[in-house]
């Protein structure tokens, strides 16, 4: 017969650190009984409430099976080995030891703290829903459990992290989500053999086939409703414990200049809206090329009366237009990286200098231009527009100003072919990059560019091979 | 199946058209005057026929051309004619990439740049080159909106100042010209190679045929006009206005106000163009793979364009006389593998036909 | 051991390699690029010819001036000669130290002391050279094509600019002026035609209608009348430092054309009109059309959509405008004999009269009655066979008649090319019309 003081010592052998706690405590009838867990990561009243205070009255000679009659807690689990006592502790929930039992209670009291659930910040919308994700896996799974009601959800938890062991749930909806990709999704995951998983883009990396890319590979959503609607397409959804963003696969170019806020507006302002975000990123990466390539190698390129007044700007400028583009390009992603680094309350300094020294003052002094002011700060908000991409996006606007500076136009446009090579032959997971555009899927053009009205988007995308592909069914009345 | 029979209509549209829009009008003015139409409608004739006896052979069997060799000269024949066909497209890219190296030099470039700036134009095509069928595939299906766009918007810009009797007089030209011209210009037309190349690769549904043939009449009625439209604004010194598509346009009023607008659309046009030179290159690539049984293509990749670099080097100073050898002499080479290769193959027997 | 090769490696490497070089490229800008910097930007071009056959390139250049707003631009001269308009370019690089650019040239102007040049020779250049499109004007000026452009205009800081505007498609749809440009002059010169013209800039004291320089109607034939208004270079003595006097101004505008333009350079700003237009025949020099022939060629040539032209009717003298204007030349030939048919339609309305105006009358401006109608039909019949008058005796095909001929009736071509334009029977149908 075991002792409750044995295995206590068998979880503390393990579990050394001062921060998991033993609490023992008797029935009234002097059964003995000890709970682990982890200090800060479970709800103490909770414990109080639906474990130890159910406890009160049990008979001293009162086996297993009564003990469980008697907790309140509806989250109970029956556990047998040290290591997974272990592992239930390491994640927040209390461990119950039974004197003279070898097995025990995992409670679910878990309660690690947690920010409430809020609006995020990169995928802002006026209209429609407000809530966004949160670092907490359970409240994530429950605000996509709260948009779907439905029976075919699916979510499977895998866990990964050898250090971290931290859960990932596999969201999809079963008959709509194609065969197979689940699995596949699952054995990606599981694959990664790394020390932690702080955040989610962890795990994007390992579902890229090629992480070398320059493309993202996994779709991101940081709002329940976007994810569920991506989820309901025939996606799979990745939530990760400890990050408020979710992923998709398998994902497509377009996705990122699809706003959710496109669904919820009429369809024309969707498509003026999305083919302005398309417009915008290009110009975003190419303006400062295309400008310091017209300056460089084909002046032809700005009109006469403008090319008058760019002349003017930079006559006398002590550097050469493809450097003067560069160093702007620097200091524009130096203000970039600091005002989202710097404290909040430095942040006006910052915009002062920023605006004010080193804007103002360059261009007085005649190191900077004021056509390579507006044409970086055009290309910085263009570029922002899809915020989704910007990572990518940014690192483009790199590659083709260097290109221009150094080839010219004709390095942009070869560029641009090489690029368009390159996306057009990327899938992941048997989805290419660049669908709809290519190869071409007709049906899914209406949610492409151009964004149809629900009546039109009657099927799910076609690329994604769903097993049920009707997503709106004709009035039956 | 890696390309399928939409993906070929687009490349039979859009390249067909694009790699006909530089040298080739200036050309064709100077050997048949201003009676460029007939001479382009006859070559054209000619393609579409073997065009459309090529995509009806593909309705009759699912073999690739390979296995259709293989099966009637055996293994070693069919590397041997796949081995020409290798070299023939390498000798199909030379005119079009000095043609458009001359072009990136004039249109992208105020001064005379060197050479140099042509020179990543290998890193692209060996990128492309090592790229199976599908990535041609799927290229065409960005290439075809973009071509689209593009050439809608120079044709507008260009209409207004087209006079179309300069076209004038039709049919008054000496038939020694015209047939000179025919000859003289047929290097310009490889296409139904292509299509023999993508035998077999794509899954042939009904009509097909037809939609091939269509899309190459489409692709020819877009060069046919921009024909027109080319001697229509420059008539007699249409002979002097070489890189046609950058000389229509020029005269559009708000170019004034706005800029060369028709610049950008020719820069985007450009991406077009050099999709459409690389196809000749991906397809020597394919065509060495089969040859040599050797199928990794990032080796072939960079040995056709290490080919083709060295001869772009060696006969930089030279294009006018390579131009004029082309003119004068590969017609021949072109009846043989655009024409009588792949109407011959028809008598090839068709085993397990489909 | 077998090394086993990592080709994404490989791959990284290149890569690498290849955005290290861009940026040594980048920093170094070392591809004999000509940047912005370094660019003469030519916004037009002056050529004129010495009596040694050289000429002489007088380059308008915009030098712009560091200013932040951008606003600060010179306009400067810079000149070279050579025995080619390249030399001549050269020595403007040469000069300069910037690399001239001729995409932004829209203005080519051709002095009078051309005229003995053959005009291909002049302007070949611009047609070997990919440095310019054919989109420029190109116009012939009184006196030296350099004067004109150092002169100052109250319309334009840019010389060339003011020049424009007096070429402007506007003025050309009013037919107040022809234009060419460099295609318009290659196309119809290399015609069947062999002809091509050129609208004729002249200078002019602000407030006058006469010319800045001294030269007068050059060329052409006696008939023209209607130019008397421009010739006024005896009037003009005094600036242009010439006594150049009128008549045969074939020879004496070519004199002292020199000093015309320094009159408007040393100060007093001149405008600009182009309502005459020089006329080419195989590249040679032909004469001057006048007012009212250029007039004619402009119905006949461009596409009018308001032109104002002055009648007597009833010894009252009318101005009419002239909205829908449908002009043009077809040629027939009806039994071996070529016909040229000569039609033109337009909607007309009152628009001014020497007469005390009533404001009861004014709201029947309208309608045009008859008699002033038919002082209209005979005003324009006149104009026209004045320019045919012009054509015919200087065999100056400017019509293209000879390429119509080519063109619509190709057997006859051989037979008729080398007098048809004497062998022509004429058939002009002039229908003005009131606009209600």
């Amino acid at each position: 017969m075991i002792t409750l003081e044995k295995s206590i010592k068998s979880i503390k052998d393990i579990l050394t650190s001062e921060d998991i706690l033993v609490f023992e405590f008797a029935s009234d009838k002097g059964k003995k009984f000890a709970v682990i867990y982890a200090d800060g990561l479970i709800d103490k009243q909770l414990l109080g409430e639906l474990v130890i205070k159910p406890l009160r009255h049990v008979d001293l000679e009162a086996d297993k099976e009564e003990v469980k009659a008697a907790l309140a807690s509806p989250e109970l689990k029956d556990g047998k080995k040290i290591a997974d006592a272990v592992k239930e502790i390491s994640g927040g929930n209390a461990v119950l030891l039974i004197d003279g039992e070898k097995d025990f209670f995992v409670a679910g009291v878990k309660s690690p703290p947690s920010r409430a659930v809020a609006e995020p910040p990169t995928q802002v919308a006026v209209h429609g829903p407000r809530e966004g994700f949160v670092e907490d896996i359970k409240i994530n799974l429950g605000l996509i459990r709260k948009r779907i009601k439905s029976d075919k959800l699916q979510v499977k938890t895998v866990f990964t992290g050898k250090q971290s062991d931290t859960a990932v749930s596999i969201v999809y909806i079963d008959g709509i989500c194609p065969k197979g990709l689940p699995e596949k999704v699952e054995k990606e995951i599981v694959s990664g053999k790394i020390d932690i998983i702080p955040d989610s883009s962890y795990v994007a990396q390992f579902l890229a086939k090629r992480p070398r890319s320059l493309f993202k590979r996994c779709g991101s959503a940081e709002k329940p409703d976007i994810f569920c609607a991506k989820v309901c397409e025939g996606r799979v959804g990745i939530v990760v414990d400890g990050s408020p963003m979710c992923l998709t696969v398998p994902y497509m170019l377009m996705e990122d200049f699809q706003s959710v806020e496109d669904y919820y507006v009429n369809s024309y302002r969707a498509t003026t809206l999305r083919i302005l975000r398309v417009l915008s990123v290009l110009v975003g990466i190419m303006l400062p090329a295309l400008y310091i390539s017209a300056q460089l190698f084909k002046i032809q390129l700005i009109p006469f009366q403008l090319l008058l007044k760019i002349s003017s700007s930079v006559a006398g400028l002590a550097l050469s237009p493809s450097v003067e583009m560069f160093l702007t390009l620097f200091v524009l992603e130096v203000l970039n990286e600091a005002s989202i680094r710097m404290p909040k309350y430095v942040g006006l300094a910052l915009s002062v200098v920023g605006a004010l020294v080193l804007g103002d003052t360059a261009v007085k002094a005649g190191i900077i231009s004021t056509p390579a002011i507006i044409i970086i700060a055009l290309s910085a908000i263009c570029l922002y527009t899809v915020p989704n991409s910007v990572e990518t996006t940014t690192t483009l606007r790199w590659l083709y100003l260097i290109i221009a500076g150094s080839i010219g136009p004709f390095g942009v446009v070869l560029f641009t072919s090489y690029l368009i090579s390159y996306i057009v032959s990327e899938q992941t997971y048997g989805v290419p990059l660049a669908a709809p555009f290519a190869p071409i899927v007709k049906s899914d053009m209406y949610d492409s560019f151009v964004k149809a009205n629900l009546y039109t988007l009657r099927e799910r995308p076609d690329v994604f091979k769903p097993k049920n592909k009707v997503r709106l069914k004709d009035n039956e009345n | 199946m890696k390309i399928n029979a939409r993906q070929i209509c687009f490349i039979l549209i859009v390249y067909t058209a694009v790699t006909k829009l530089l040298i080739y009008p200036t050309m064709l003015a100077n050997l048949c005057g201003r009676d460029v139409l007939f001479p382009a409608m006859i070559n054209f004739l000619i393609e579409g026929i073997v065009i459309w006896s090529v995509s009806f052979l593909c309705s009759r069997t699912d073999k690739t051309f390979f296995e259709l060799l293989t099966d009637n000269i055996g293994k070693v024949g069919a590397k041997i004619v796949y081995g020409f066909f290798a070299a023939y497209f390498i000798l199909m890219t030379i005119i079009p990439m000095f043609e458009q190296m001359h072009y990136v030099h004039t249109i992208f470039y105020d001064t005379v740049p060197s050479l140099l700036v042509f020179l990543p134009f290998f890193m692209f095509a060996v990128y492309a080159a090592s790229k199976n069928l599908m990535n041609i595939g799927r290229c065409a299906d960005i290439c075809l909106p973009i071509f689209a766009f593009t050439m809608a918007f120079l044709f507008i810009m260009a209409f207004q100042e087209v006079e179309w009797d300069n076209l004038l007089p039709i049919l008054q030209t000496p038939a020694k010209k015209i047939i000179g011209g025919v000859s003289g210009t047929a290097f310009r037309f490889f296409e139904p190679c292509w299509l023999l190349m993508f035998m077999g690769h794509f899954k042939y549904k009904k009509w097909d045929a037809a939609k091939f043939t269509l899309s190459y009449a489409a692709g020819a009625a877009i060069v046919l006009l921009f024909l027109a439209v080319f001697i229509g604004i420059y008539g007699d010194i249409a002979t002097s206005r070489t890189f046609a598509v950058s000389r229509t346009s020029i005269y559009f009023p708000a170019i004034e106000t706005i800029g060369r607008i028709d610049l950008i659309m020719l820069y985007v046009l450009e991406s077009v163009m050099l999709f459409a030179l690389v196809i000749n290159i991906q397809l020597s690539v394919h065509a060495m793979t089969f040859c040599t049984g050797y199928s990794d293509k990032k080796v072939w990749a960079v040995a056709v364009n290490a080919v083709l670099l060295i001869i772009l080097i060696t006969c930089d100073h030279n294009f006018h006389n390579i131009n004029q050898f082309y003119s004068n002499w590969i017609w021949i080479a072109v009846a043989v593998f655009t024409v009588a290769v792949p109407l011959l193959a028809w008598a090839l027997r068709r085993k397990n036909e489909s | 051991m077998k090394v086993k090769f990592d080709v994404s490696k490989l791959s990284v490497i290149i890569y690498w390699i290849i955005v290290l070089a861009l940026l040594g490229l980048f920093f170094s800008n070392d591809f004999g690029l000509v940047d912005i910097h370094k660019t003469a930007i030519i916004t037009a071009v002056g050529i004129d010819s010495d009596v040694d056959g050289e000429v002489l390139v007088t380059c308008e250049i915009a030098a712009p001036q560091p200013s932040q707003s951008g606003d600060n631009i010179k306009y400067t001269q810079v000149q070279g000669s050579g025995l080619t308009i390249a030399d001549a370019m050269n020595e403007v690089n040469s000069k300069t130290g910037f690399y001239p650019k001729l995409q932004f040239c829209k203005l080519i102007l051709i002095g009078e002391t051309c005229k003995d040049q053959e005009l291909f020779r002049v302007l070949g250049c611009f047609y070997r050279k990919n440095y310019s499109e054919l989109t420029a004007l190109v116009a012939m000026c009184e006196g030296k094509a350099s004067d004109m452009l150092a002169m100052s205009s109250p319309v334009s800081d840019m010389t060339s600019e003011a020049i424009r505007k007096a070429l402007s498609e506007e003025i050309e749809k009013s037919a107040n002026a022809t234009s060419a440009s460099l295609k318009d002059i290659a196309l119809s010169g290399y015609s069947k035609s062999h002809a091509c013209y050129m609208p004729f800039v002249e200078a002019n004291v602000p407030g006058t209608s006469q010319n800045g320089g001294n030269g007068d109607n050059v060329g052409g034939d006696s008939s023209q009348g209607g130019g008397q208004s421009q010739g006024g270079g005896q009037n003009q003595s005094s600036q242009s430092g010439s006594s150049g006097g009128g008549g045969e101004g074939g020879q004496s505008g070519q004199g002292q054309s020199g000093q015309s333009g320094q009159s408007g350079s040393s100060g007093e700003p001149m405008e600009f009109t182009a309502r005459r237009t020089a006329i080419f025949t195989d590249g040679k020099f032909k004469g001057i059309l006048d007012e009212r022939q250029s007039f004619a060629l402009a119905i006949l040539k461009e596409d009018i959509r308001l032109a104002v032209l002055p009648c007597d009717a009833e010894g009252t003298h009318y101005t009419l405008g002239l909205k829908n204007v449908k002009g043009g030349i077809s040629l027939k030939i009806n039994d071996g004999v070529p016909m040229l048919e000569i039609k033109v339609s337009a909607s007309a309305q009152i628009q001014g009269a020497r007469v005390v105006v009533q404001p009861s009358e004014t709201a029947n401006d309208d309608v045009v009655s008859e008699h002033v109608l038919k002082g209209a039909n005979e005003e324009m019949q006149e104009r026209i066979a004045a320019l045919l008058k012009t054509v015919k005796e200087n065999d100056c095909d400017i019509l293209g008649v000879k390429e119509l001929l080519y063109k619509y009736h190709t057997k006859y071509f051989e037979a008729f090319k080398d007098d048809l334009l004497s062998r022509m029977q004429v058939a002009c149908k002039v229908d003005i019309f009131s606009v209600n």
